[in-house]
């Protein structure tokens, strides 16, 4: 591919991405011009306030819930399909996912033992969920490494996804048990599970903003040892890589990621899986290209998603989770076997 | 520059493939390490570059491999592998400009233009330079291997390590790889003498490209000397409990 048409493919892929995010701002049971959008943005980024020509209501309806959820839609997308890029990279398996190692079900049996116990931490207010998802998350994760350090010196990757799926099957089992014995909170925990976007405001964002930044920023730096990665963790050393120290360090980041982000929305699949293979197909498997385009594919996809979910049986609303893998299951499949039939 | 490996032991599991290897490899020398299948020889390649744990000592120049920083242990030994697997389709230049990752600047993601062109000149001392665009998982064996060898060059390193660098390759580029590695190992990097350590299955390539013969058998080294003396029928014999000058004579 020439760099010109590299540049090309990633100016259309932006612009794109960009309409999708502004159509989920945009759409749902109530519309709003272009032009009025932009002068809700713009009045609230100036601090002149929303042009007197625009309702009140309108204003609160697109700047204080939709505005927020469409973004933190996109920035769960993307950092999601940043971490399984990685996660793929780093364990040669091109069905790894940033879920492989355990986030999700330890975030999961955090999530189901503040409902059931109901702690409450007040310094905490309306995060106690996510804080407890977050930490069980990474902890999950943690105890996976050094499970996996302790059994098999080099940490190759065999090692790692083995564990993993053993501490996953082993955490969920005890949140199966916990939510068997507590019936009354298991219709909540469900929900939880299943994941939504729904009045996750402003403060979310504020919070995924910076973690989206810091954790992207780090994979950016570690993009060419990710690539020398790709080849095995024989040949990473061979070329000059610590590929047990860029392994660790990669996994955490991508814990990190993943694990606010499952606090925050509940446990979406999938977006991890398909925004990098499809990145991959278009651009190559150049880390250097593919983080940051999987992070704007896999942050328009969830948005779109998430447009969907509330707006396909609108008033009700369907899980966003069950939306990405209804809809982007076919999809990938599509994109997957024809790029392959070509060949 | 010296490589010297004391009471070297080397295990997978609880196995123990190599059972105390003593061996000094200095700058300027062209190494054979011959042996039949399973007798270690890629193990040996694959400890003295520290690239997998080892018992015992592996020195560089009186250090200890494994308490060196990879990417210093990566400017003296580039090693090729014998094969790769292909799990994500990078093309030829991007795989050969990997390469230069040890040896590069501390460029934040970008390859600066002096490894680019180093690159080039790699593809192109290994023909491969027609194929720079081209996907690693369209390539045939023989042009892998190439791709691979010119990746090896890219390191800039004085050590060339290789494992079965003919495998795949027809007899015109093998003839044409050995008066490569020939060339290579007749001069130097950053006024070190290039070294070249090869495992190589076929003899003929061997006694082209070498000086020195080490042959391992069971784990262990039973030879250690001239390469003319290393592969009298006799010897060949011991190391490989075959008769390999008969065969290799159509007898």
């Amino acid at each position: 591919m020439t760099k010109r048409g590299t540049g090309l493919k990633i100016a259309i892929s932006a612009v794109l991405c960009l309409f999708i995010l502004i159509l989920a701002i945009r759409s749902g049971s109530v519309y709003i011009s272009l032009k009025d959008l932009f002068g809700i943005i713009g009045g609230h980024l100036t601090g002149k306030g929303t042009p007197s020509d625009i309702e009140p209501m309108m204003d609160s309806i697109f700047w204080t819930i939709r505005m927020p959820r469409a973004l933190m839609a996109f920035m769960v997308g993307g950092a999601l399909s940043v971490s399984g890029a990685c996660m793929q990279a780093l364990l040669q398996n091109p069905l790894a996912s940033s879920y492989t190692l355990g986030v999700s079900s330890g975030a999961s049996l955090g999530a189901a033992m503040v409902l059931i116990l109901e702690i409450s931490i007040p310094a905490l207010a309306g995060f106690m969920l996510p804080f407890a998802g977050f930490v069980f998350g990474l902890a999950t994760v943690v105890a996976a490494m050094l499970l996996a350090s302790a059994i098999d010196r080099s940490i190759s990757n065999t090692t790692v996804v083995l564990i993993g799926m053993v501490l996953s099957l082993f955490v969920n089992g005890m949140m199966n048990l916990l939510s068997t014995l507590y019936s009354d909170h298991s219709k909540q925990l469900i929900l939880w599970m299943m994941g939504s976007f729904s009045a996750r405001g402003w403060k979310y964002c504020a919070i995924m903003f910076p973690v989206c930044v810091a954790g992207f920023i780090v994979l950016m730096l570690m993009s060419r040892k990710l690539d020398i990665m790709s080849f095995g963790d024989l040949q990473a050393r061979a070329m000059g890589v610590d590929a047990k120290k860029t392994k660790t360090a990669a996994i955490l980041v991508c814990s990190l990621l993943t694990g606010v982000s499952v606090a925050f929305t509940g446990v979406i699949g999938f977006v991890d899986l398909a925004a990098p293979h499809i990145v991959r197909k278009i651009f190559g498997p150049s880390h250097r290209l593919v983080l940051p385009l999987s992070f704007i594919y896999g942050g328009a996809f969830m948005a779109a998603c998430d447009l969907i979910s509330r707006t396909l049986l609108s008033p009700r609303e369907i899980p966003v989770g069950a939306v990405t893998a209804l809809i982007g299951a076919p999809f990938f499949a599509y994109v997957f076997f024809a790029s392959r039939r070509k060949r | 520059m010296e490589i010297t490996a004391k009471n070297l032991r080397v295990s997978y599991g609880k196995t123990e493939i190599l059972h105390g290897i003593d061996l000094k490899i200095g700058s300027g020398e062209k190494v054979f390490i011959g042996g039949s299948n399973g007798s270690g020889k890629t193990t040996l390649l694959r400890a003295l570059a520290g690239i997998i744990p080892h018992e015992g000592e592996v020195l560089i120049d009186g250090r200890e491999v494994s308490s060196m920083k990879r990417k210093d242990v990566a400017r003296l030994i580039a090693i090729m592998p014998q094969t790769t697997d292909i799990y994500f389709p990078y093309t030829v230049n991007e795989t050969v400009l990997l390469g230069t990752y040890a040896s590069a600047g501390n460029s934040l993601f970008g390859v600066s233009a002096a490894d680019t062109a180093y690159a080039g000149k790699c593809m192109e001392e290994c023909g491969i330079t027609d194929l720079k665009d081209r996907h690693l998982d369209e390539l045939s064996g023989g042009q892998l291997q190439r791709v691979l060898l010119a990746r090896t060059f890219a390191q800039r390193s004085p050590f060339l390590f290789l494992d079965e660098p003919g495998n795949n390759l027809d007899i015109k580029y093998k003839a044409e790889l050995c008066d490569r590695l020939n060339l290579w190992a007749g001069s130097g990097t950053d006024g070190i003498d290039n070294t070249l350590v090869g495992v190589f299955h076929d003899l003929g390539q061997a006694r082209r490209c070498c000086s020195r013969a080490v042959f391992l058998k069971e784990g262990q080294i039973v030879f250690d000397g001239d390469i003319i003396d290393g592969t009298t029928p006799k010897m060949l014999l011991k190391v490989y409990d075959f008769d390999v000058a008969s065969y290799i004579d159509c007898k």
